[in-house]
């Protein structure tokens, strides 16, 4: 892990409109090239908003992020083609086939050719997916769908991943395959963005962590920090309900 | 970018190939409709043509008018001559009776004493004139009024009943007018000593004025207007605008299962991914054309319809037929990009298309409409595009007469378009 920010956030807000509280409230934080980085908390926390205005999904209300040293508002072209998103939803047309969804996915990141085509054959061999290939997605299991759209987000080696939830709702024979390339990718020089409700998967997987809540940064450390530092924690799940409380959101 | 538009094409395709229902709904249906419109239309014709109006003709004045009147009807193909009624001499009563159940649409009562009614009339006349030195008539002598009654459906068309008594009134007039020759003929010929009576076919002289009906088309071809010359543009263009439905929901479907949200971070933009939809679904209107087309040309003929005339500018067409289905097309790209929902999509869609149509004049035509409909009508652009078609199939009018036409539906997908694309970005400034 290199020590420069290849995601640099300073005081980010964002408020829906007509809503009455921001989502993001003035969070600051960066990203160091190469690193795994877990954005936890509860729903309506802030996390997605933070990461759709990474991607460029929607503009912020206030506030800078520079991504690989350029303003994120001013160079979003350029800055796309360096990120990739694997969405909580499967993304994913379900009456093409995964072949077909990929390929297309794959142009649309302005890849094309032979050289396209290996990176799919690569990555659905890789991920156990190569003789289903030619079948519906619609007819896929959970864990398919989501070992495809894992896929979709990473055909074109992005510098950036953002992770939304990418293990929900898959088996362990599933998860562990998905996680176990996550970090094969990350060790290849993928720096990524990771957001779970899965608090023993966020404390094997990630570097550092940030848990969030009501838009606002609570803390912000790895995970042995942050256990460390909480009385009475010996997992990063205590930590997470000590700060976050357990009342129930919404 | 050009790889980028041609793998949403492809995309689009597949998705449009493996949706079967979409597909009839987009082909079939269109053509089933055609089917069934335009022989409804022409069988409600063919009704009256082939099997005449129904007419029950009570005649009780036995004498030249009834006779004639009754002649004329029998052999007139446009009636269907009845005077009993379940095997009785039709009376004035039954036959009031009869029309207004329905059994007949048009009843006819000839009064008793009506011809010589007439002839005490015309004789009147004739002596008066040839009796006195003056020819004014004298005003004390008493003139008999012949009243036919006309019984009438009160469920039949206004419009069409119109057309039928008109008919009637003008036959019945000139069979008294007949009548009322050949009385003075008669009449005449007793009061001027050796003068020979009148042939009786004397009468077809006064007949000078006759009637040439021609359809105005500038078109070498002759252009008939019929069922299918009005129907298959009409319903074609309806059809082919109600791929906004379809298209609407592919939207709503990119949207709801998350392609869209991925589709906005990547570096592709928005306007290439609307214009693989828009290829895709211009030639889906243009497929949907030739085969409504074929429907005229081939198949209604089959059925003993006429065949389709398409006129003698095939350019024209084909403008006119790009530029609906550019202006279909982006109609259906805005109603997706509205509507928040699929359901919404759909409804919104139907609705505002079956709209669209009403007003311009798949339904009923525009001519019909009062002022006011009339004028809002010409925003329409189905009547844009209607217009345009009834020029080239039924004026036999050229490209340069549908241009006009042509560039109205190309802004109005401009302006969809625009909006689309403004609503798309208004929509992601959350």
């Amino acid at each position: 892990m290199t020590n420069s920010a290849i995601i640099e956030i300073d005081n980010l807000q964002k408020t829906f409109k007509n809503a009455s509280e921001p989502a993001v409230d003035g969070i600051s934080f960066s990203i160091y090239r190469n690193e795994i980085f877990g954005l936890l908390g509860p729903n309506g926390a802030g996390k997605t908003t933070t990461i759709s205005i990474l991607c460029g999904l929607f503009p912020p209300t206030g506030g800078t992020v520079k991504i690989d040293g350029k303003d994120l508002q001013q160079n979003l072209a350029s800055i796309k083609k360096i990120v990739g998103i694997v969405p909580q939803d499967i993304a994913l047309y379900p009456t093409l086939t995964a072949r077909e969804n990929l390929d297309f996915y794959g142009h649309m990141y302005g890849l094309s050719g032979s050289d396209l085509k290996d990176r799919i054959e690569t990555w659905l061999k890789r991920l156990g997916l190569s003789e289903a290939a030619n079948r519906q997605v619609s007819t896929y299991s959970g864990g398919m769908k989501r070992r495809v759209n894992l896929i979709a987000g990473i055909l074109h080696s992005p510098k950036i991943l953002f992770l939304d939830e990418p293990t929900v709702g898959v088996d362990v024979q599933s998860r562990n395959v998905i996680i176990d390339h996550l970090k094969k990718i990350n060790e290849a020089g993928t720096t990524i963005i990771y957001t779970s409700h899965h608090m023993e998967e966020a404390e094997n997987f990630c570097n550092r962590v940030s848990i969030i809540d009501h838009g606002r940064i609570l803390i912000q450390g790895t995970p042995a920090e942050l256990i460390e530092s909480t009385a009475g924690a010996d997992n990063l799940e205590k930590v997470f309900l000590q700060l976050t409380k357990r009342k129930l959101r919404d | 970018m050009i790889s980028k538009l041609i793998a949403t094409i492809k995309k689009e395709t597949l998705l449009l190939l493996r949706d079967k229902v979409g597909l009839s709904i987009l082909f079939l249906m269109p053509m089933i409709l055609i089917f069934v419109m335009t022989l409804i239309q022409d069988a409600a014709f063919k009704t009256i043509n082939e099997k005449g109006i129904p007419i029950i003709f009570v005649n009780n004045d036995k004498d030249s008018l009834g006779i004639l009147i009754e002649q004329g009807l029998r052999n007139n193909d446009l009636c269907s001559f009845h005077d009993s009624i379940d095997g009785k001499p039709a009376t004035a009563e039954s036959a009031h009776k009869a029309v207004s159940e329905g059994k007949f649409l048009v009843g006819i009562v000839i009064p008793k004493g009506a011809t010589n009614a007439i002839r005490k009339n015309v004789t009147e006349l004739v002596d008066e004139t040839m009796n006195t030195d003056s020819l004014v008539l004298n005003s004390n002598s008493t003139t008999d009024s012949v009243e036919i009654t006309l019984m009438i459906d009160p469920v039949a068309k206004k419009s069409f009943l119109i057309s039928v008594t008109s008919n009637l009134h003008e036959f019945i007039s000139e069979v008294k007018t007949k009548i009322m020759f050949q009385t003075f003929s008669d009449q005449i010929a007793e009061v001027i000593p050796g003068k020979p009576a009148t042939p009786k076919s004397a009468y077809q002289k006064t007949q000078i004025i006759k009637y040439k009906e021609i359809y105005a088309s500038g078109s070498k071809e002759k252009i008939v207007p019929n069922a299918v010359q009005h129907n298959v543009p009409a319903w074609t263009i309806f059809a082919m605008f109600f791929i906004a439905i379809p298209l609407s929901s592919s939207i709503m479907k990119e949207k709801n299962e998350g392609s869209v949200f991925r589709l906005h971070t990547m570096p592709t933009p928005y306007l290439l991914l609307v214009n693989g939809k828009i290829v895709v679904y211009v030639i889906v209107c243009l497929i949907q054309f030739l085969l409504m087309l074929s429907v005229g040309l081939v198949f209604l003929p089959m059925l003993g319809l006429p065949k389709l005339v398409l006129g003698s500018s095939f350019a024209g067409i084909f403008i006119l037929t790009l530029a609906t289905s550019f202006a279909a097309t982006g109609y259906g790209v805005m109603v997706g990009t509205l509507a928040t929902t699929e359901h919404q999509a759909a409804i919104m869609g139907s609705l505002s298309i079956l709209l669209l149509s009403a007003l311009g004049g798949i339904w009923v035509p525009s001519y019909v409409m009062p002022e006011v409909m009339r004028n809002i009508s010409t925003w329409s652009p189905l009547n844009w595009s209607l217009s345009g078609f009834y020029k080239l199939f039924l004026r036999g009018a050229g490209i340069a007469d549908v241009l006009g036409d042509s560039l109205k539906l190309i802004a109005f997908f401009i302006g969809t378009m625009a909006i689309a694309y403004i609503a798309n970005r208004e929509k992601r400034t959350i």
